[in-house]
Formats: C-alpha cells, structure tokens, sequence
C-alpha cells in the first residue's frame, strides 16, 4: 500500500513536470516582454547610474543623489505620495462601502467611472484643474463672489496641497475600484451573527469589519503611494518643475542637458525612486497575503 | 491572368519604390544628405526641385505665433508645395535635440532652432549637418560655427513684460511685479532648467535685481519671493494657459508680440508688450542646423536657405498661381525671405545690419514695442548659461 502511494506520486510529479512546463509556455511571450521591457531597462538604468564616463565606474552620482536638493525632492515626493493615498485612501474606501450597498445598476455605474477617472491624468487634467482652481478658475471666481476668498486664505493650487488635490482626482476612483472586492468578500451573515449574539453596530465594526478590511485597505493604500509616486505629467504640466518631486528632477536633467559630467545622476535618482517602489512593492505584497487569511 | 496580376504587382512595386529611389537622387557627385552648400544642387533651381520631389519637410517646436514663424511656414509650404509636419509646437530645445538623439526615423526632424546652451550636447554627440547657406558672409562670426557649419545663429530678441490690459497696474518694471495687485497672475515661459525663454527671463530677473548676465543667483532669488508672496503661477506662459485665465502676466520675447497680441484678439483679451525699465535683456541669437539625419536632405536645406533669404517679396496671401509656375530661382527670388519674416515678426534677423546697409528690411509691425530708455542691452555668454542652469538644477525644484 505504501509502495504503491509512493509509485503514485512519483508518476504524478512526473506528469506534474511536463505539465507544468507545458503551462509555462503561454507565459514565454509575457515573459519576453518583462525580460525586455523591465529587466534590461533596469539593468540599464543601473549601469548608467555607475557610469562616470571614459570608462570610470563609480559612485560619484549618488554621493550627489545623497547632498540636500535631492534629497529634498525624494522628501517631497515621499510626502506628496503619502498624503495623497491616505486621504484618497479614506475618501475612496468611504464611496465604496456606500457604493457596495447600493443597487447593482448605480453599482456598474460608478465601476465603470471609476474605470474612466482611474486612467486620467497627465496635462490635459493638469489643465482642468488650472481653468478650475487656478487663482482666475471658475470655481475660485464662484467662490469669491460668494466671499470666499481661498487665495486669501493662502491656498495655491501649484503647490503640494494643490497636487494632493489634483491627485485626488485620479486617486480616489482607483481606491474605488481597489477595494470593492474585499468589500464583496464581505458576508451578510456575519453582520446576523453579531447582531443574534446582541453585538452593538460599533462593536461590529470594532471587532469584526476593520480587522477583516484593514490589510486590503493597507494594500489599495500602498498602490495608490506607487501610483502618486511615479506620476510625472500633471505635476510637471501645474508646476513648472518648481515643486521639486524626483521624477521631475529626473525630467529636467535628461530634457534639460544640463551638464554632461551629470549625466549619470538622472539614473542614480531612477534607482532610488526602483528602491522606494520595490519597499513599497514589497509591503503591499505582505499586507496582500494577510489581507488573504495569512 | 495570373502572369498579367503578377506583372502589375511588379509595377506596383516599383511605382512604391520609386519615390523612395528618386530622394535619394545625387547631384552631380553630392547626394542631397552630404551637400555642403547650394553649389552642391547646382543652383537653385536644382535645389527646388530636388525638394519639391521629397514634397515634405518635418519641424520641430514651431509655435506659429513665434517670430512670424506661422508665415514662414506657410509660405514656404505654398511656394514650394511642401507639407510641413510640425512636431510639439510648444516644445523646449532639449525636446529638439533629445529627439533626434531617440526618435525612430519617421518622427525625425529635418531642421532645428534650438538655444545656445544645448549645442555643446548637440555638437558632442554630432547630430547636425555641415551646411553653408548662399548669406553665409552675413552671419557674425560669433554667432556661427565657422570651422564646420553645424549651427548659425539665425535671429534674437529682448524679454519684455506681456500683460494684459484689464489687470489694474500696468508693469513697467520686472520689480513691479512683486507688487500686491498681481497676485496669481505671473508666469514665465516653462521649466528654466529646459526652456531658453525661461532661462533668459530668470536673467532678466537676476539684472533688474542686482545680478548679472554672469550672477543668476538674485534672479532665482527674486522668484522665490515671487511665489513666497503668491504672485508667481509656475504653470507655462503658452497660449492655451492664457485663454485659460492661469496667468496674465508673463516674461516673454519681445518677438512674440504681434502673434500674442493677435491670439489674443481672438479670445476677445487685449494685451501689450513692454520692455521692462530695469533689464533690457538681449537674448543670445536662436540657432539654426540641419539634422545630419534629416529624412528630407533636400528640403531641409531649401529651408535654411529660405530662413536666411534677404529678399524682399510676397507674402503667402499674395502668391498668384503664376508665380508658382515660375522657375525654382526666380520663385525663390519672389518670395519675401525668412530674414525679413523675422522682422515682420517682431525679431532681429542676425544678418540685419547688412540688410540695413543693403537697404533690404522691411518696416517692423507698428504693434512691436521698441526701448526707448537708456539702459544699455546685455546678453548672457554660452558659458554663463551653461553655469547659470547647473545651478537651476538645484535651485529652481526648491524655489
């Protein structure tokens, strides 16, 4: 009997090897692509970062990464990326609660705008944004002849307040679409169960909806960093690169040439903002296991 | 049947072909890509039409409104049966270059104008072509490379102060604009690290404040209290940004003037140029060259000789179908040159003191405004440019 089993297996592993390297085939043209598109640039970007020309390797670009400007943009972009996920985050887990509620008809709605909003960005929101909220926009001319002034009141659209707001736009609807199936993983029957055993709504949410929702929610979060992160035409297009955010550094230093013995220190700030992502990448892929049922 | 389809198909192709096979025609012993000057084409008349034959010529960065550059454009198209394909008309010089350093074959520009602190990285990595146009003498020897013919200057202008008329001060000065009444409402044209016209207004800043063309610093300065105070909108001085209500206020070449002045009309705004009392800043010449790569050869040069053209003549909306049936060279001659297009415009072609001795410029447009203070023009060297945008690296993402 034991014998037979251990044959069994042995067969099964083998048919198991074959198939799955026949499973694997479908995967070879994805495969090339993320060997081409991902790793070799990669691979790239790091060699160049080393790069200090006529055949010197050397650390020279990141001893320039690590002096006070640089590190001032990372800070700001470090800043910009958190504050925006987490109230977009808030904002955005809020909607699709409420949305989850609702019927399936306003449900397929705000899926699909979501879907739309997600993907919009770049300069012609940048541009939105200006014609709206810029010191003339409409709705600040609105608002002012209603007497609120919020220029007065030091607000500026092409500031970090005003790309946390700009961000939102894009933000929020991606939380939307994020975290509405952990919401659908969501039992009606607990909500029963707690109410039968004379649990208090608060109660509810204490101890069964936040520690149930809390890792998806940590997760969609820490997309949404990724996300704000690497977002670099709607900044560039509100700011004229006077909000130092590192993928605008990056910008100018490759657009703007500015000094040859400098090339290199354009990829050096490339690897730390793959650093910065690849931290974050790794968090969300743990806060994802958890958020599984560990 | 078969063999009839068979022979079309051969045709066919060789039809395709031989487009292909006739823009790659040479001249004598110079193919168009290699020729050095027009003697190359054997006149103009070869030169013509060995670009009417490409039918097509690629730009880049051409914001029509820039120096009359929407009228050079189309003029050369009409005159030459040329469609122009503009690329990225808002575009910087480090776009122009970066493009032809990355940009598969079709999206290649034929032609340039870009700023003097990009050519160190254009010329290292040689993207330019060696071409001598027939005014080649007329160009200053400062402002063209003399040894090789990669670049030449082309044309150069001062940073006035655009604003529009319905804000309630008037700017004289760049100090003004510190003032409270222009809160939210100045811009300049674009990223400095990237954009000359940026640059060279951030050294306007720098002289109206104790600075110089060697010393940006009080300039950088000056906008971090700009924005410090609320009055500075870092979005681009472009057309669209304007129409938008983002800006009113804007440091701008003074040869922007009468196409601004126009586009505005159109959006029912009134704007005026003035060149500020506390810096006449004289930008270094914009250059022109040729892409070594250039996908039209024959075209792009047509083009440079065309930009440098000294002639007095038509205007697109004058051109008659009689004078497009007249010989390369005496179309060439009929046609008002790029030169005095840039009067027109509002610029200061570089050839323009031997057109005054020669008594070939035009009259410049009533709406230009002229200096008439005392203050003497100052222009920032390449070096000190160079200098001044490693510093801006830094500086400007922190302002």
């Amino acid at each position: 009997m034991t014998l037979m089993t251990s044959t069994q297996d042995t067969t099964i592993r083998k048919n198991g090897g074959v198939s799955s390297l026949l499973k694997l085939t479908p995967l070879a043209p994805f495969s090339l692509i993320f060997l081409f598109f991902f790793c070799w640039p990669i691979f790239q970007i790091l060699k160049n970062s080393l790069d200090q020309g006529k055949g010197h390797y050397g650390l020279s670009a990141y001893r320039l990464m690590f002096t006070k400007p640089y590190m001032h943009a990372f800070t700001t972009s470090l800043q910009l990326s958190f504050y925006s996920s987490l109230t977009a985050g808030v904002i955005g887990a809020v909607i699709a609660f409420y949305v989850h509620r609702s019927k399936s008809g306003f449900k397929s709605i705000i899926a699909m705008l979501s879907g739309v909003l997600a993907n919009s960005g770049g300069v012609p929101l940048a541009f939105m944004f200006i014609a709206a909220f810029g010191a003339q926009g409409g709705v600040v001319t609105v608002l002012k002849k209603l007497g609120i002034d919020i220029y007065g009141a030091g607000f500026t659209l092409y500031s970090l307040t005003g790309l946390i707001l700009v961000y939102s736009f894009f933000q929020i609807p991606l939380m939307v679409l994020v975290f509405t199936p952990a919401l659908e993983g969501m039992r009606n029957e607990w909500r029963e169960a707690n109410n039968s055993l004379g649990g208090t709504n608060i109660q509810f949410l204490r101890w069964v909806l936040i520690p149930v929702l809390f890792p998806a929610f940590l997760a969609s979060i820490l997309l949404l960093f990724a996300s704000a992160f690497s977002a670099f035409a709607t900044a560039r297009a509100l700011t004229g690169g006077s909000v130092g955010l590192v993928p605008l550094v990056i910008g100018s230093l490759i657009d703007g040439n500015v000094i040859t013995d400098q090339a290199n220190l354009g990829d050096a700030l490339a690897v730390g903002m793959i650093f910065v992502s690849a931290v974050v990448m790794v968090f969300y892929g743990f806060s994802l296991r958890w958020a599984r049922g560990r | 049947m078969r063999k009839n389809f068979a022979v079309g198909v051969v045709a066919a192709m060789v039809v395709a072909i031989l487009p292909v096979a006739t823009s790659s025609v040479s001249f004598g012993a110079v193919k168009a890509s290699n020729a050095t000057s027009i003697k190359d084409f054997g006149g103009m008349n070869g030169l013509v039409t060995a670009c009417k034959k490409e039918g097509k010529l690629n730009v880049i960065t051409l914001p029509r409104d820039w120096a009359n550059y929407g009228e050079a454009m189309d003029l050369f198209s009409k005159a030459f049966g040329v469609k122009i394909f503009d690329d990225n008309p808002d575009g910087s010089s480090a776009y122009e270059v970066q493009t032809i350093k990355t940009a598969p074959a079709s999206k290649q520009p034929d032609v340039v104008d870009v700023g003097v602190s990009v050519l160190d990285d254009a010329v290292g990595n040689d993207i330019f072509a060696e071409y001598r146009v027939a005014t080649w003498d007329a160009i200053p020897n400062a402002w063209k490379d003399t040894l090789n013919a990669k670049y030449y200057g082309d044309y150069a202008g001062q940073i006035a102060i655009m604003y529009d008329t319905s804000i309630p001060f008037a700017p004289k000065s760049i100090k003004d604009l510190l003032r409270p009444e222009f809160k939210g409402l100045v811009a300049i044209s674009g990223d400095p690290t990237q954009a000359q016209q940026a640059l060279m207004s951030v050294f306007a800043a720098s002289v109206a404040n104790g600075g110089s063309t060697s010393n940006i610093q009080p300039g950088i300065d000056f906008f971090k209290q700009l924005k410090a105070n609320g009055n500075f909108v870092p979005v681009n001085g472009n057309t669209a940004n304007f129409a938008a209500g983002a800006y009113k206020v804007v440091l701008n070449w003074n040869f922007n003037g009468p196409g601004t002045v126009a586009a505005a009309k159109q959006l029912g705004k009134n704007v005026k140029f003035v060149i500020p009392s506390d810096a006449v800043l004289q930008g270094t010449p914009y250059m022109q060259a040729i892409n070594k790569t250039a996908p039209h050869p024959a075209c792009a040069r047509l083009w440079e000789e065309f930009m440098y053209s000294q002639n007095k003549g038509k205007i697109t909306s004058q051109l008659t179908a009689a004078d497009l049936k007249l010989p390369g060279d005496k179309l060439f001659a009929a046609i008002l040159g790029g030169q005095n297009i840039f009067i027109s415009g509002g610029a200061t072609p570089i050839q323009f003191p031997t057109m005054v001795a020669k008594k070939l410029n035009i009259a410049p447009p009533a709406s230009i405004t002229s200096y008439a203070g005392k203050l003497a023009a100052v222009t920032p060297s390449a070096d000190s440019q160079a200098a001044a945008k490693k510093i801006l690296v830094a500086a400007w993402p922190n302002l």
